[in-house]
């Protein structure tokens, strides 16, 4: 008998660490691994609604399987860019990353 | 085909400027021939379309023939794109048409080896074009547009050879002019569409009729219905006064005579100044229905203009402008009839006079291209040299003048003869002095050019008659000048499929058929042959009296040298009035509009740009930070939207 | 509080507090090391939904995949050695705007008046999530198979560097 609050509120308390993460930390793979955490937090919130509250359709169990195979593809790429992004900068903060401001 | 399908004929010389526009330059000889094919053809579709609306007057009774389309629309009210075929419309459309062909094939010799021989003929087609749809338009909203349309043609006309200066000058000063008649016109349209709720003219006409001008409260002015009404068809008189060039708006035509001859032959002679007096004919129901003062003012400017124009012909030198004069002249008497309340008079001197000074013009053209003069003071004996076209330019001065039994007789008198019903003995007195001052002025024309001894013996030694291209036209011209006042008789109006003679055919609503008046004829014959007897002996030989006359009335004579300081008075009032104004306004625009306004706003831009550009960190985290911060704000925005 | 409430609250602690470790820790390692304890925390929480299937994914995916991939990101770029601080200047702002956001988001989210039981977890069997996975959702799938794809090539392509570098 959990209420479905319960499992919201968790949501937003790593949804929020997560923005949190992204907007402190200044090295890529750190801001990577708290939007892992936020994404974490969507999925979370997915489930909860289907399980709670629309167990016939269930879209939100199947959008959380979508979210972490993207997530797989996002993490990929991401690091790939990382990589890139040291090899010509030899840096992995994004605040170096300024070559486009005016 | 049928009076239903008049609309082709302004089609085909809009085709033909469509065509000359795009490719003219491609074409052998410009496509001259193009345009010539058009004009021809526009000239053989009048013919079933006039026997068709004959064939439906059954007798006496004449249906006009109308066919429209819709042009556009706004939610019930909507814009029609129509023709319309009457007696007046068929009247204009023999002139304009006939007298546009022989212009065309008179112009292919005279403007012969011309640098912009083909945007002459491209011109031609688009006045043509426009001239044509003006007659035939069904709604006051087609015809201004037709109405701007020979307007412009005749801007660029007048223009057309603009490396003159004094070309270009003309140009702008017969737009601008005509421009100001036309903001009249404009606004007498919109006001008649203010009451009337509709553009056509069949359906304003039976508004006025029903009575429909009610009494109107403009800005505070109350006015009886009348009154309003006699404003509107006032303000459509101002267009009419501007095209075609009444005082105080005739400034502009002497000017005109800057373009090319055939073009002063068509547009500023048979044609497109003689709108005016047609659209005043066309709305003449609504002059009827409004305010005497209306036919008033139509009168009393016409024969301000008459005489004006009549004794500045006298002192002119330039052959072109003294037949300028005398375009006026004609032009001012036609308002004198319409205001005199007799539109058959009126289109019947429209009608002949299309012919004869279309005539005067062209011969005029055969002296300046033989002679390359055309100041009158050089010329002199032509007819030895050019007797061709000194016959036929006599017989377009005795039209003018007004001799038996050439057309322009027969027109004038029946001119005159409305004036003598219908207006005081004054203007009755007026009119035919009128009569005698043109004789002088023509007779002085015709003698000073054609007559006595050459002046310029070389310009005289190598001048010769035009080749049979120009003189052709010139002799058709002659004839029907000769003889197309005969119209005016019933029976040859009959024979001719006219029912009951121009009169009867030109208006007859209330019908008003010929009418020869013998006190008139002997009055203005008399008059006629005097002013003729009179110039003959003034300035015959070496024109002793008339230098004499100079002298003893030496002011009056430098006030006609001068056109009565009208012109002098206008370029005051341009200078003084105008142009301080202007500096005013050019002043208001350089330091505030521009400095302040357009490129203040854009300094500000400039400098808001500059410093808001260092907002733009490049720093990622930054513009995370400000995403994060949007949607917090559109969250609690949709919160408090929803609590 | 019942005795599930509990086992949520036994879950739900380590995940905050991993979750809590990741954004803070001084040390990039121990801040991954915080990510897998987070994640395998969220694996649980997913049982409880009695999402079994996503639980087992989770922890094949997440605990397993991403976590590598995010070590071996940290070894290839060198974190450790780069003597500057891991938190930007704009710390202070993020605390603001993440708290912000938790209040906002934590208020509409019980505020709410959501429509049908909540509080009953309904069991939904693997049986029917592949069924629908594989007929309603069988074109979306497909796509983010091909998506995966291209992604790995991407990834490949980028990583792998210019001839001659």
């Amino acid at each position: 008998m959990i209420p479905i609050n319960n499992f919201l509120v968790l949501s937003s308390i790593l949804f929020s660490l997560g923005i949190y993460g992204v907007l402190a930390r200044r090295n890529a793979v750190l801001i990577l691994m708290s939007v892992e955490l936020m994404l974490q937090a969507v999925s979370i919130n997915f489930i909860a609604f289907a399980v709670y509250l629309s167990p016939q359709a269930f879209t939100g169990l199947i959008f959380a399987v979508f979210v972490i195979t993207i997530a797989a593809a996002e993490v990929g790429l991401a690091l790939a860019i990382i990589l890139r992004l040291y090899r010509n900068k030899s840096t992995a903060n994004v605040d170096e990353a300024d070559m486009m401001k005016w | 085909m049928g009076a239903q399908e008049a609309y082709l004929i302004p089609a085909l010389p809009a085709a033909a400027f469509v065509v000359l526009l795009l490719f003219g330059k491609y074409l052998p000889r410009g496509g001259d021939f193009i345009a010539i094919a058009a004009i021809a053809g526009a000239f053989v579709l009048f013919f079933p379309v006039l026997a068709d609306f004959l064939d439906k007057a059954n007798g006496t009774d004449f249906v006009s023939a109308e066919k429209s389309w819709k042009w556009v629309q706004f939610d019930n009210f909507e814009i029609r794109l129509g023709f319309f075929v009457d007696q007046i419309t068929i009247v204009m459309l023999a002139v304009v048409s006939f007298v546009a062909l022989l212009v065309q094939v008179y112009s292919v010799a005279y403007m012969r080896g011309d640098p912009k021989y083909g945007w002459y003929f491209t011109c031609m087609s688009l006045f043509a074009a426009s001239m044509l749809t003006l007659v035939l338009a069904d709604n006051l909203l087609l015809l201004y547009a037709a109405w701007e349309g020979v307007g412009f043609c005749s801007f660029l006309l007048i223009g057309f050879w603009w490396e003159r200066r004094s070309a270009a000058e003309a140009a702008k000063k017969a737009f601008i002019t005509t421009r100001i008649g036309d903001v009249g016109f404009l606004i007498g349209i919109l006001l008649l569409w203010r009451e009337a709720g509709t553009f056509d003219i069949t359906e304003i006409f039976d508004f006025a009729e029903r009575g429909g001008f009610r009494d109107a409260d403009i800005g505070g002015l109350g006015l009886s219905g009348n009154a309003y009404l006699t404003i509107a068809v006032l303000f459509l008189f101002a267009g009419a006064v501007g095209k075609s060039g009444q005082f105080p708006l005739h400034v502009w035509l002497p000017d005109a005579m800057e373009g090319p001859t055939p073009v002063s032959a068509l547009i500023h002679a048979a044609t497109m100044v003689v709108a005016g007096v047609y659209m005043v004919a066309r709305m003449f129901p609504l002059f009827v229905l409004a305010d005497d003062i209306a036919l008033d003012v139509v009168a009393a400017l016409g024969l301000i203009t008459v005489l004006m124009s009549a004794t500045m012909g006298l002192v002119e030198t330039d052959i072109k402008r003294v037949i300028a004069y005398s375009t006026l002249n004609s032009l001012g008497l036609m308002f004198v009839a319409l205001g005199s309340g007799s539109v058959t008079a009126a289109m019947l001197y429209l009608f002949v006079h299309g012919f004869f000074k279309a005539l005067l013009f062209l011969a005029s053209g055969s002296v300046i291209h033989a002679t390359e003069k055309q100041d009158i003071r050089e010329l002199g004996g032509l007819a030895a040299k050019m007797p061709v076209t000194a016959a036929v330019f006599g017989i377009g001065t005795l039209a003018m003048i007004g001799v038996i039994p050439l057309s322009g007789f027969w027109a004038k008198d029946e001119v005159l003869h409305a004036v003598d019903q219908h207006r005081s003995v004054v203007l009755y007195m007026l009119a035919l002095i009128s009569v005698f001052v043109t004789a002088l002025y023509m007779t002085r024309l015709f003698v000073r050019t054609f007559l006595f001894e050459a002046r310029d013996r070389v310009a005289w030694g190598h001048s010769h008659d035009a080749e049979p291209l120009m003189t052709l036209p010139l002799v058709l011209l002659a004839v029907l000048t000769a003889v197309g006042g005969f119209v005016v008789f019933g029976f040859v109006g009959e024979a001719l499929g006219f029912p009951g003679g121009f009169g009867k055919f030109v208006f007859f609503e209330d019908p008003e058929p010929f009418d020869f008046a013998w006190d008139v004829a002997i009055f203005s014959t008399a008059l006629a042959v005097g002013g003729i007897v009179t110039g003959w002996y003034f300035w015959s030989e070496k024109a002793e009296p008339a230098r004499r006359a100079g002298e003893a009335l030496q002011p009056a004579y430098e006030t006609l040298r001068n056109r009565y300081y009208i012109d002098d008075a206008y370029q005051w009032v341009i200078d003084r009035v105008v142009l301080t104004l202007g500096t005013i306004v050019a002043w208001f625009d350089r330091n505030i509009v521009n400095d302040t306004a357009v490129d203040g706003s854009a300094g500000l831009g400039l400098f808001a740009g500059f410093e808001l550009k260092f907002l733009e960190t490049g720093k990622l985290p930054n513009y995370a930070l400000a995403i994060v911060a949007g949607v917090i704000g559109l969250a609690v925005l949709l919160l408090v939207l929803r609590l | 509080m019942t005795y599930e409430e509990v086992i949520f609250y036994v879950i739900a602690v380590p995940t905050v507090v991993g979750a809590i470790g990741v954004v803070t820790a001084r040390n990039v390692v121990h801040s991954a090391l915080f990510l897998i304890l987070s994640l395998l925390s969220v694996a649980g929480i997913f049982i409880l939904l009695s999402a079994e299937f996503l639980a087992i994914v989770q922890v094949l995916i997440y605990g397993g995949a991403v976590t590598i991939l995010v070590l071996f990101a940290m070894m290839l770029t060198r974190v450790r050695d780069l003597p500057a601080a891991l938190d930007g200047p704009q710390r202070p702002f993020a605390a603001l705007a993440a708290g912000a956001f938790m209040a906002v988001s934590i208020f509409s989210m019980v505020s709410t008046d959501w429509p049908g039981e909540t509080d009953k977890i309904n069991v939904i069997s693997i049986e029917q999530i592949g069924n629908d996975l594989f007929t309603t959702w069988a074109v979306p799938f497909e796509v983010a198979s091909l998506v995966l794809m291209v992604a790995l090539l991407g990834a490949i392509v980028l990583a792998r560097g210019e001839e001659g570098e």
